[in-house]
């Protein structure tokens, strides 16, 4: 049936599972179907908080790196990004998302996030 | 199915469904993401239209009509 | 008339061999100028096109490789119609004239690397934790110890995407070097350190894949994977001169644009 191409490995079974898990990782391609629009404008905000809220990580931990904030500030911007962390873990759950559902495939652009 | 098999048909699929020509136009019948990805970006465009006119309501607010 | 689109061939020839496709219907070239088009019809249902038709479209296309240079079409392109067809090869000529000059003799392979990515992560673990000295002071509360895990772990994260960006710039010096182009993705999970295609000129094809063995044999805790050749799917780029749908598009970005200013403008 396949002519030319060959596939040559010694091992198909975790090539297999890895090309598995890097196709389930991809987000779900947006569905504008009626019925499904408002749990995809959900999906939408919530990817776009989730994005904010990675991006104010990053620039903490970075600051940190960095050394330019004093330990109270440390403390305070922590408990801020673990309260933003649970909430958004929340929402998820309320909303049944996971992790892999709040991202967006730009085309050629790859992922958002 | 083999083992091998299993990943030859991966990395066909991979290949196949994902990757080559893709045309466009009004003759064109065809399952690509990229028309896929342009209604993503219509929506994310009408829910943003519609923050747009929410806040040019002085008195935004849910029992308001927009527009 | 329904028409299935497997590729685009570089010859106005018909096809010799009698090849079958979708539904076990019947391949046959339908030529525009100096190059052709490669169908077989669908008739009236183009539901249930499952992934089971994907084989067919990938033997059909590699039969026709054998022959011609072919853009390979993706899966589940249809055009209403041979006015429709012509119109469509009318509008992309140009784009496929290039790709057909650009792919001509070349070929492409796959290669997948999976690196012991628990190991990688251990031995990074195990470094940072004996460069750290103990925090001094009082019990830190709960916001202090949160960044502290978020800071060890993007260093971790760091070191690791960087352990993978040396192993993967190495490999692909040894197999670029008989590649025309290249397309490497990298970390697409944790193990799959890489997941690259290359398009390699058909006499270089076995220098290509001796590298690949020599590259295999220098990395003994490394799983490896090499496939083909194919027929270039991951090269095909095309622009597409679709001048409806570029201006659409421009739109599109435009007022998206706009409104990304808007939402930055205002107070969040």
């Amino acid at each position: 049936m396949i002519a030319h191409a060959i596939v040559e490995t010694d091992s198909p079974d975790e090539f297999a599972e890895q090309i598995q898990k890097s196709q389930d990782a991809h987000p779900a391609r947006i569905d504008a179907n009626p019925e499904n629009v408002e749990k995809g404008l959900a999906k939408l905000v919530l990817t776009l908080i989730e994005l904010i809220r990675q991006l104010l990580e990053k620039q903490a931990i970075r600051r940190v790196e960095a050394g330019s904030l004093s330990e109270e500030e440390v403390e305070r911007v922590g408990e801020t990004l673990m309260k933003l962390e649970n909430k958004m873990a929340q929402l998820k759950e309320l909303l049944g998302l996971k992790d892999e559902d709040l991202n967006l495939n730009l085309g050629p652009l790859g992922d958002l996030m | 199915m083999t083992k091998s098999a299993n990943v030859t048909l991966l990395e066909i699929l991979d290949r196949v469904l994902d990757k080559g020509v893709v045309i466009s136009g009004d003759m064109v019948i065809s399952v690509a993401d990229v028309d896929l990805i342009y209604l993503g970006l219509k929506v994310l465009l009408s829910s943003v239209e519609t923050m747009e006119q929410l806040r040019g309501s002085p008195f935004a607010g849910p029992m308001q009509e927009a527009r | 008339m329904k028409l299935y689109l497997y590729g685009i061939v570089d010859s106005s020839n018909q096809i010799e061999e009698a090849i079958y496709g979708l539904r076990g219907c019947g391949v046959y070239s339908i030529p525009y100028r100096d190059i052709g088009v490669v169908v077989s019809e669908m008739g009236q249902a183009t539901q249930g096109l499952t992934e089971g038709g994907v084989l067919e479209h990938e033997a059909v296309v590699e039969k026709l490789m054998a022959d011609f240079t072919v853009l390979p079409m993706r899966f589940r392109t249809l055009v209403d119609g041979r006015d429709n067809l012509l119109a469509m090869m009318q509008s992309y000529y140009r784009d496929f004239k290039g790709s057909l000059e650009r792919l001509r003799n070349k070929s492409e392979f796959g290669v997948k690397v999976i690196w012991p990515a628990d190991k990688v992560k251990e031995n990074i673990v195990n470094r940072l934790r004996s460069d750290q000295t103990e925090a001094s002071g009082p019990r830190r509360s709960a916001g202090t110890r949160f960044m502290k895990e978020k800071f060890e772990r993007y260093k971790i994260d760091e070191e690791f995407q960087t352990k993978a960006d040396q192993f993967i710039k190495a490999m692909d010096m040894f197999l670029g070097k008989f590649a025309v182009e290249k397309r490497l993705e990298t970390l697409k999970t944790e193990k799959l350190l890489l997941d690259a295609a290359y398009l390699v000129e058909k006499s270089q094809a076995c220098d290509f894949r001796e590298a690949f063995w020599h590259i295999k044999s220098a990395h003994p805790g490394f799983k490896f994977l090499l496939s083909g050749p194919w027929p270039a799917y991951n090269f095909v780029g095309l622009s597409k001169h679709d001048p409806a749908r570029d201006a659409e598009q421009a739109n599109l970005f435009a007022e998206v644009a706009r409104s990304q200013a808007l939402v930055g403008a205002g107070s969040v």
